[in-house]
C-alpha cells in the first residue's frame, strides 16, 4: 500500500467515526467531498472563555505523508488570539514537526506525533483558545494586548464573536 | 511566528554539527572495529549501499522536516541516517499473534491481524514495523508515551548486562 492510500484510508476512517460519534465542541467534514485531505471544521467557542458564543470555521490541510507529518490549520473566520496569526494560521507546538535535537526527542511531547487525529488536534486547539500561550505568539500584537491591555483584547475578541454569529 | 521560526532555525543549525570522522567507515564498509558497532549496524549500512545503487533514488530525512534524495545528502547526514537505521534494527520485532494484548496499531488505526510484522518498543508499545520505522527515521520517540527510544534502549542493555 502506498503512502497516499494509507493516509487517505486513515482520514476516511476518522471522518466516518466523527460522523457516527460527534465530539462535543466542534463539527468536522470535508471542504470538497472528493478531497479527503482538505477538511472544514466548525469550532464552538469554549464555554466560560472569552470565545464563548463564537462559531469559528477553520480548514485543515493534511499532507500525503500524514500521520508522519502534521496538517496545517487555518482559521477562515476572523479570530483575535495570540497563537493564531493575522492570516488565520494556527501556530501551536503539536502541529510542529519533531525538532532536530540529537535524536529528535527533546520536548517531543509537545511536538507532532503520528497518533494525533482530527479529534486530538481540535481538542488541543480548543484548549489553546481557553488558555493562550504567550511565550510563542503567532500574533505579536494580540499577545502584547493580552498581557498589557486585557480590556482592549476582550473587546476585539467580542467583535470577532459577533461577526462569527452573523456569518 | 517566533516559535515557528526558531524551530526552523534550530533544525538548520543542527544539520551543520559534525560527527566524528572515524564514523565514516560505517558507510564505506570499513573495518568497523569501534566498540559501539554491532553486526546489525553494519548490516544496515549494507542496506544503505544497496539503496544507493538503485536507479530510483530513495529520499531520507536528515532532520524531520528536511526531505532530500540520497544523492544530495552530506556525508554527515548519511552517517546520521545510517546510525539511526542501525538503532532501529536493534529494536525487537516479530509476528503478531492473537494472544498479544494490543488490538490496534495506533499509528494507522488498523487492527493487528495474526501474521502482521510488528515492532516491540522498549516501553512495551507495539506497532506495525512499516508504521513505526518510518516514524523513527524522523523522530526517535515512542508516539504513544513519548519515551525517547534510544535512551530507553541503552538503559535496557545496561540492566540486562548486570543480570
Ligand atoms: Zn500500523
Ligand atoms: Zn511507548
Amino acid at each position: 500500500m502506498g503512502e497516499s492510500s494509507q493516509s487517505s484510508l486513515l482520514l476516511r476512517k476518522q471522518l466516518s467515526e466523527l460522523n457516527k460519534n460527534p465530539v462535543e465542541g466542534f463539527s468536522a467534514g470535508l471542504i470538497d467531498d472528493v478531497d479527503i485531505y482538505k477538511w472544514e471544521v466548525l469550532i464552538i467557542g469554549p464555554p466560560e472563555t472569552l470565545y464563548e458564543g463564537g462559531f469559528f470555521k477553520a480548514h485543515l490541510f493534511f499532507p500525503k505523508e500524514y500521520p508522519l507529518r502534521p496538517p496545517k490549520m487555518k482559521f477562515i473566520t476572523e479570530i483575535w488570539h495570540p497563537n493564531i496569526d493575522k492570516n488565520g494560521d494556527v501556530c501551536i507546538s503539536i502541529l510542529h514537526e519533531p525538532g532536530d535535537d540529537k535524536w529528535g526527542y527533546e520536548k517531543a511531547s509537545e511536538r507532532w506525533l503520528p497518533v494525533h487525529t482530527v479529534e486530538t488536534i481540535l481538542i488541543s486547539v480548543i484548549s489553546m483558545l481557553a488558555d493562550p500561550n504567550d511565550e510563542s505568539p503567532a500574533n505579536v500584537d494580540a499577545a502584547k494586548e493580552w498581557r498589557e491591555n486585557f480590556p482592549e483584547f476582550k473587546k476585539k475578541v467580542a467583535k470577532c464573536i459577533r461577526r462569527s454569529q452573523e456569518e | 511566528m517566533g516559535n515557528c521560526l526558531s524551530h526552523f532555525c534550530s533544525a538548520m543549525g543542527n544539520c551543520l554539527k559534525g560527527s566524528a570522522s572515524d564514523d565514516v567507515s560505517l558507510l564505506r564498509g570499513g573495518d568497523g572495529t569501534r566498540e559501539s558497532l554491532s553486526s546489525d549496524q553494519i548490516h544496515s549500512s549494507e542496506i544503505f549501499h544497496q539503496q544507493l545503487s538503485e536507479s530510483n533514488v530513495p529520499e531520507y530525512y536528515p532532520s524531520p522536516n528536511v526531505r532530500r534524495p540520497l544523492n544530495q545528502l552530506t556525508e554527515e547526514e548519511q552517517i546520521k541516517i545510517a546510525k539511526r537505521m542501525g538503532l532501529i534494527q536493534h529494536l525487537p520485532s516479530g509476528v503478531f499473534d492473537e494472544s498479544a494484548k494490543p488490538r490496534e496499531c495506533v499509528i494507522c488505526m488498523i487492527d493487528f491481524v495474526p501474521g502482521d510484522r510488528v515492532r516491540y518498543m522498549p516501553c512495551m508499545h507495539v506497532y506495525h514495523v512499516k508504521c513505526i520505522d518510518d516514524w523513527l527515521m524522523r523522530s526517535f520517540t515512542c508516539p504513544s508515551c513519548m519515551e525517547p527510544v534510544d535512551v530507553a534502549l541503552f538503559l535496557t542493555y545496561e540492566t540486562s548486562g548486570h543480570r
